[in-house]
């Protein structure tokens, strides 16, 4: 061992680094996070199982809802069921970033991060963000599969999809700042979990994702029409088959405002010390 | 002003009704080290957490660099290495990728960090893993990292809380002298650890805790003077040998203490040297042990004198 380990304030010495700025931090963070889904591809090829089986099971089970009354005419139904696996699939993927938080939380990395000058929002701003790639990769398969093997080919063509897409993401980006939040106070993944999946599956259900509002039984019909899930479903759906779309627009301004309000929790909680 | 780069005064952390720390107060002078020693739950982590601005303390102050914990954190944060108990590397990360992080996140440039990664994983004898990811390390790898991950930023003050603690001897020196190699270099360090023998080695003086409070201080000679020194324990193979050999190490100037039962005796020595002295004695009287053992007092020890202290 021949070199200086530590600091040694001789002219030969670089400059001391005293921390970087807002943006760097953001970036590099990002890059870490994006980098253990490249070096661990199998992530992703999980995280998309879940909602391929959903959807090779809805299209197979329920083809013959189609055929019913109340159903859009004209519309085959992998073209209806898919713009509500995407925004399922988004939501799941929200709950992941939570997830993934509280590990973070639990290996020690973060207690490193926290013994260096940058701000700690950086972490969960890089933490959404490297989210939103991830589940845009995820997306990106599902629609793959669903145009190959469903015959997914709705009336708003490749536009009409890349919207239900973007939807999806911007609708999970915000409910994604929601888990992170649950995440900086639970700091509990299995409860996470729990959590997660208790308010996403009954939501999924009673919502316009699967069936058509009409076909659902009356008190149901008035849980859905209520369920802020039915209105992204719709948008989402409205954008892919090409129909005059009510509630794209606002599906996106609540997604945003859910961001601002978990976002501002999420900071707080995360501030609290270990 | 004294240039002291770690200083702690009352400083009190309560988690629900256990208090963690009960005013404590340390002051470490630059290019020294601290050896804080305590079992588990004596308030050591809790001291780090609270130096290292992870903790903000319930009451009483800390400057670390001259630098206030709580109202000048972010600058505190910019002089100091943290090596934590549990190796805090990312696991999906390679070596390089792991301490290129924190270098880019202090400031570095991409090749300034990728310079200075290269650098530790050398001096740390990782550079042949430096491209694997940090999980497949073995465990004295994973520590090594994560102190490495640490001195990135080249700090002023290291905070490194039990560094050996589950390694293997090995890897345990080849800790020591990585620590002993910063501190020559100027280095001021605070080390947490269970064993004596640790603080002793590496320590410049030791704090002792115990349930949040500091017990005993001073240097490693001044502690091991009130905790009674190293002793030599003499195995006979014949009680009747004993009064004889008593008689024999009195007449060398030794303090013996008999326990007939297992036909032992335990004289304090001060130097391993005096090893040779028991053994001439016994030999001028026509004895020879079965069993020679040079005993080093343990933390216990310690924890045993202070207690039969305060009681005295």
């Amino acid at each position: 061992m021949t070199s200086t380990l530590a600091p040694a304030p001789t002219a030969a010495t670089p400059t001391a680094w005293r921390g970087s700025g807002f943006a760097t931090q953001v970036l590099v963070l990002t890059q870490r996070s994006l980098r253990a889904v490249v070096s661990d591809p199998r992530m992703v090829v999980f995280s998309v199982l879940q909602p391929l089986i959903m959807l090779t099971l809805f299209s197979q089970i329920f083809s013959s809802i189609a055929n019913t009354p109340g159903f859009p005419q004209g519309v085959a139904y992998i073209d209806f069921l898919m713009p509500a696996i995407l925004v399922n699939t988004a939501m799941q993927s929200a709950l992941q970033a939570g997830v993934g938080l509280v590990t973070d939380m639990k290996n020690g990395v973060l207690a490193r991060f926290r013994s260096l000058p940058i701000r700690l929002s950086s972490v969960l701003i890089a933490r959404s963000l490297s989210d939103l790639v991830r589940n845009a990769m995820q997306l990106l398969v599902m629609i793959a599969f669903a145009v190959t093997i469903f015959g997914f080919s709705p009336a708003g063509g490749f536009f009409g999809v890349l919207g239900a897409l973007a939807l999806s993401l911007v609708v999970g980006w915000g409910l994604g700042w929601v888990f992170l939040a649950i995440a900086a106070w639970l700091r509990n993944a299995e409860l996470m979990q729990t959590v997660g999946f208790l308010a996403i599956f009954p939501l999924m259900f009673a919502s316009s994702a699967y069936v058509p509002i009409s076909g659902l039984p009356g008190w149901l019909q008035a849980i859905a029409n209520v369920n802020p899930l039915t209105h992204a479903v719709d948008a989402a759906r409205g954008l892919a088959l090409a129909q005059p779309v009510t509630g794209a627009v606002a599906a996106i301004v609540t997604s945003l405002v859910i961001a601002a309000v978990g976002g501002a929790f999420a900071v707080k909680g995360f501030r609290k010390p270990l | 002003m004294t240039d002291l780069m770690i200083e702690a005064r009352d400083v009190v952390k309560a988690f629900g009704d256990v208090k963690a720390l009960d005013g404590v107060s340390i002051a470490v002078p630059r290019g020294t080290v601290l050896g804080l020693l305590g079992h588990n739950g004596a308030g050591k982590t809790t001291l780090v957490n609270v130096l290292t601005t992870l903790l903000p303390p319930d009451s009483g102050t800390a400057r670390v660099g001259g630098f206030d914990v709580v109202g000048q954190a972010h600058d505190v944060r910019s002089r100091i290495g943290l090596t934590g108990q549990f190796a805090a590397v990312d696991e999906q990360l390679s070596g390089t990728d792991n301490l290129v992080l924190i270098a880019r996140l202090l400031g570095a440039s991409p090749r300034e960090a990728r310079q200075r990664a290269a650098e530790l994983l050398e001096l740390f004898d990782l550079a042949d893993a430096a491209k694997r990811p940090s999980r497949t390390y073995s465990g004295g790898m994973r520590r090594r990292l994560d102190l490495a991950a640490g001195l990135v930023g080249r700090p002023d003050v290291i905070f490194l809380d039990e560094p050996t603690t589950g390694l293997d001897p090995s890897s345990r020196l080849s800790m020591w002298e990585i620590v002993e190699k910063l501190v020559s270099d100027g280095t001021t360090v605070l080390l947490t650890t269970q064993y004596l023998d640790e603080a002793d080695r590496l320590a410049d003086s030791i704090t002792v805790l115990s349930e949040g409070r500091v017990v005993a201080s001073g240097t490693s000679s001044e502690l091991k003077a009130q905790v009674g020194q190293r002793s030599v324990t003499v195995t006979l193979a014949s009680a009747t040998d004993l009064p004889k050999a008593v008689e024999s190490l009195v007449r060398a100037g030794l303090h013996p203490v008999l326990d007939v039962e297992h036909n032992t005796l335990t004289a304090p020595v001060t130097a391993s040297r005096e090893l040779a002295v028991v053994v001439r004695a016994l030999d001028e009287v026509g004895l020879e042990a079965t069993e020679l053992a040079l005993g080093e007092p343990t933390l216990d020890d310690v924890y045993l004198t202070l207690a039969a202290n305060k009681a005295a």
